[in-house]
């Protein structure tokens, strides 16, 4: 006799179990956790270099950072003066949470306010990887084009900030930043949109305002209620 | 693109919920995939009929089921389809919207006997 069991379940994978497990070990710890995707060339490690340079003295940070080969992003990083770990992921396409886990090893995470986790370059596979994350900054830059954000929908619609970097170059390429800005809204994203040059320094502030708010709100979150 | 993951997963979870049922056969497996789910239908079946085959019910059927977005729009109050991935509520134009459906990978039911 055939019979049919309803169950309805959420397909829970091994990252996910692992993301869960650094989400818990980063409330402990108290800092802000930042999760960095774009394609390649976008500008992660420009933003993350400028970040170290404008933001060392008032916050201490530290970086992992994904890429198939080389150390290349981790010395710019460092140089820049932020502590950074380089992790080589050979073929893969995205870091996954036991990478994360192992990279974050040389940490002390209580000693540190923001850990930024520096994707590797891809806008498909990394959005469905957690890596436990507070917060996904999704990064394009002008050259790529106005609709890169209708054309991967799923790592932008799980972003909780858009930056858009490279606007020196918006007239050279002949992008648009107002159809940009409309393809993030049809995607039904209320996030802040920060248009913005590492090169030029054009519009970091604002980068550097929205940090710092999300780092407040997850101390606030973290910290213990007063007796 | 890491549908041969996902499946595994699934189908941890398939035989978990058989150890149940020991004394049944396993003869249909159905799964819904959400399309904001970043997780591909076909590929996924091909990957789950792979390991139907090696399992110990290899006859069993494996149905993957694209599930369309359906969203709500907190301004409003709207319910509507995502049309062609724009998710913007089409009544007041709001971008403040939240996915009820779609963005899900699960196991919906078994078929025994």
């Amino acid at each position: 006799m055939a019979e049919r069991i309803r169950l309805e379940k959420k397909i829970v994978t091994e990252n996910d179990r692992l993301a869960a497990a650094l989400a818990e070990r980063f409330d402990e710890a108290g800092l802000l956790v930042v999760n960095l995707m774009s394609s390649p060339g976008a500008g992660k490690t420009s933003l993350l270099e400028q970040t170290a340079r404008r933001l060392a003295d008032d916050l201490r940070m530290a970086a992992v950072g994904g890429d198939l080969a080389t150390d290349r992003d981790a010395r710019r990083i460092i140089d820049a003066g932020m502590p950074c770990r380089q992790i080589n992921t050979g073929r893969g396409c995205h870091l996954n949470g036991r990478q994360v886990a192992e990279a974050i090893e040389v940490y002390d995470l209580a000693d540190l306010d923001i850990l930024f986790i520096e994707n590797v370059g891809n806008l498909v596979c990394p959005a469905s990887f957690d890596l436990g994350e507070h917060r996904r900054v999704v990064v394009s830059s002008t050259p790529e084009g106005d609709d890169k954000p209708v054309k991967y929908p799923v790592a932008f619609r799980s972003a909780d900030c858009v930056v858009l970097n490279k606007m020196d170059l918006v007239e050279a390429t002949g992008f648009s930043p107002a159809s940009f800005s409309g393809f993030v809204r049809d995607l039904g994203l209320d996030v802040p949109l920060l248009e913005l040059s590492c090169k030029t320094g054009q519009g970091l502030g604002a980068w550097l305002d929205w940090l710092r708010t999300q780092r407040e709100a997850v101390r606030c979150r973290a910290a213990p209620s007063p007796e | 693109m890491h549908e041969i993951a996902l499946a595994h997963a699934v189908w941890r979870q398939v035989a978990a919920e058989m150890e149940k049922h020991s004394d049944r056969r396993l003869t249909q497996v159905r799964v819904v995939v959400g399309e904001l789910s970043g997780a591909d239908p076909e590929s996924l079946e091909f990957a789950l009929g792979l390991l139907v085959a090696e399992s110990e019910w290899p006859h069993a059927a494996v149905h993957v089921r694209k599930e369309p977005v359906v969203l709500v729009c907190r301004t409003c109050g709207r319910e509507y389809p995502m049309q062609e991935m724009r998710l913007r509520c089409p009544a007041c134009g709001g971008a403040d919207v939240e996915p009820v459906r779609g963005t899900q990978l699960r196991l919906e039911s078994l078929e025994v006997e």
